[in-house]
């Protein structure tokens, strides 16, 4: 096993080091499909971020108990039940959001991340490790979302929010709020990530 | 404990316990999410028809359903239509008011939509869409006008604007208001739409 990292780090690495969207590439789908306006962007991070904090904290309390053959199973229940919880919430309390992310929310029980973290960290470490480790994660995830449709919601509807932000001389380019535009502002900031990361490895070594 | 035994109690404890958590947030949000859906449709009605000071159905199928709506001295200002159909990608449900001899349209709302943001999304757009819908006379099914204009003054009576771009969104929705129109001109005919016959019973 490797060294047990400090609690700080425990937190940050999902900051940037292991970062789900940028650095692991995990939960492609709704970083993709819901990041056309940043309050769509942000209501599904705190959505993911709800489910994957309560699943790592479940999971990692009953890990003895959970026989190993049937681990993934017992983990996509505990996932299915918060994510159901979380859907049923906004659609109860937030129905216009609820209605954006349209079926988004329910597919959050396969979010790779989520499953992903309980299979690599939840299920073999202590309750303090994981859930730092999942609010690291959710951190990054809303991070990535916040970027990613803060760019597109500027450049495809020249607004923040939903407030007016550039002069009536911009022209808004649709393609940024449709899927093409989902994949190139992702792809130009992998390539961006890689090559800070590749910047700080030379000039550490 | 045997491994199987072990494994079937683990599930079925989860299970268990998993369920009855939904269970007791389905019943706590149900009526919660019952009331959003009638307040939705009641600000739509008032944005369709907006004298509207109490409003009630009136009549039901499965293609649509019919709203009466009535101003502060009971008199009925219109009929809200609340109905929905096949638009360029997903179902389009999009409510509309009109006078109560079914011959004017009041307004128009799109209530669901999952149109191309951006072009066919533009059907929820008050100043490329809906704005054009204000007054038209429905009495024949009505049109579509392409190219677009830039002010309704410039439509014929039973002509409503297309969006630049997303022809097929404006076909649609135009379809589905078309289809409503000559169903709701039927029920009316079958005298299902008359306040009297709901008052006496």
């Amino acid at each position: 096993m490797p060294p047990k990292k400090s609690i700080g780090a425990e937190y940050l690495k999902g900051l940037w080091d292991e970062n789900p969207v940028f650095r692991q590439l995990l939960g492609m789908c709704p970083t993709l499909a819901v990041t056309n306006a940043v309050i769509n962007g942000i209501a599904m991070g705190l959505a993911t971020a709800f489910v994957l904090i309560l699943s790592s904290l479940v999971v990692s309390s009953i890990k003895k108990l959970i026989p190993n053959q049937v681990r993934i199973a017992t983990f996509i229940v505990i996932i299915a039940s918060f994510v159901t919880i979380a859907d049923r919430f906004l659609a109860a309390f937030f129905p216009p959001i609820s209605k954006a992310l349209g079926p988004y929310v329910p597919l959050i029980v396969v979010n790779c991340i989520i499953l992903g973290r309980q299979e690599a960290f939840s299920s073999k470490n202590s309750v303090g490790r994981s859930l730092l480790d999942a609010f690291g994660m959710s951190t990054g995830f809303i991070l990535a979302l916040l970027i990613l449709s803060s760019i597109r919601e500027i450049l495809g509807s020249g607004t923040f929010l939903g407030f007016q932000v550039m002069g009536s001389w911009f022209k808004p380019w649709v393609i940024m709020i449709l899927p093409a535009g989902a994949f190139i502002t992702l792809g130009v900031l992998l390539g961006i990530a890689i090559l800070i990361e590749s910047k700080t490895k030379t000039r550490s070594t | 404990m045997s491994l199987s035994a072990r494994m079937i109690v683990v599930l079925t404890v989860v299970g268990l316990i998993s369920g009855s958590l939904l269970a007791v947030v389905g019943l706590l949000t149900k009526e919660r999410i019952e009331m959003n859906r009638q307040q939705e449709i009641q600000t739509a009605i008032n944005e369709v028809i907006p004298s509207t000071k109490t409003s009630h159905k009136i009549y039901e199928d499965e293609t649509l359903t019919v709203y009466e709506s009535l101003d502060e001295n009971k008199n009925n200002v219109g009929f809200a239509v609340y109905t929905s159909g096949t638009g360029f990608q997903d179902i389009i449900t999009l409510m509309y008011g009109v006078d109560p001899s079914v011959s004017k349209i009041k307004n128009l709302t799109i209530l669901d939509q999952k149109e191309t943001p951006g072009l066919g999304a533009k059907i929820t757009d008050e100043k490329s869409f809906l704005r054009f819908w204000e007054g038209r006379n429905c009495e024949k099914p009505l049109s579509l006008r392409k190219p677009a204009v830039d002010s309704p003054e410039k439509l014929a009576p039973s002509e409503v604007n297309a969006i630049t771009g997303a022809t097929i969104s404006s076909e649609k929705v135009l379809e589905i208001v078309n289809l409503s129109l000559q169903r709701l001109k039927q029920i009316k005919q079958g005298g299902k739409l008359s306040s009297e016959e709901k008052n006496a019973t």
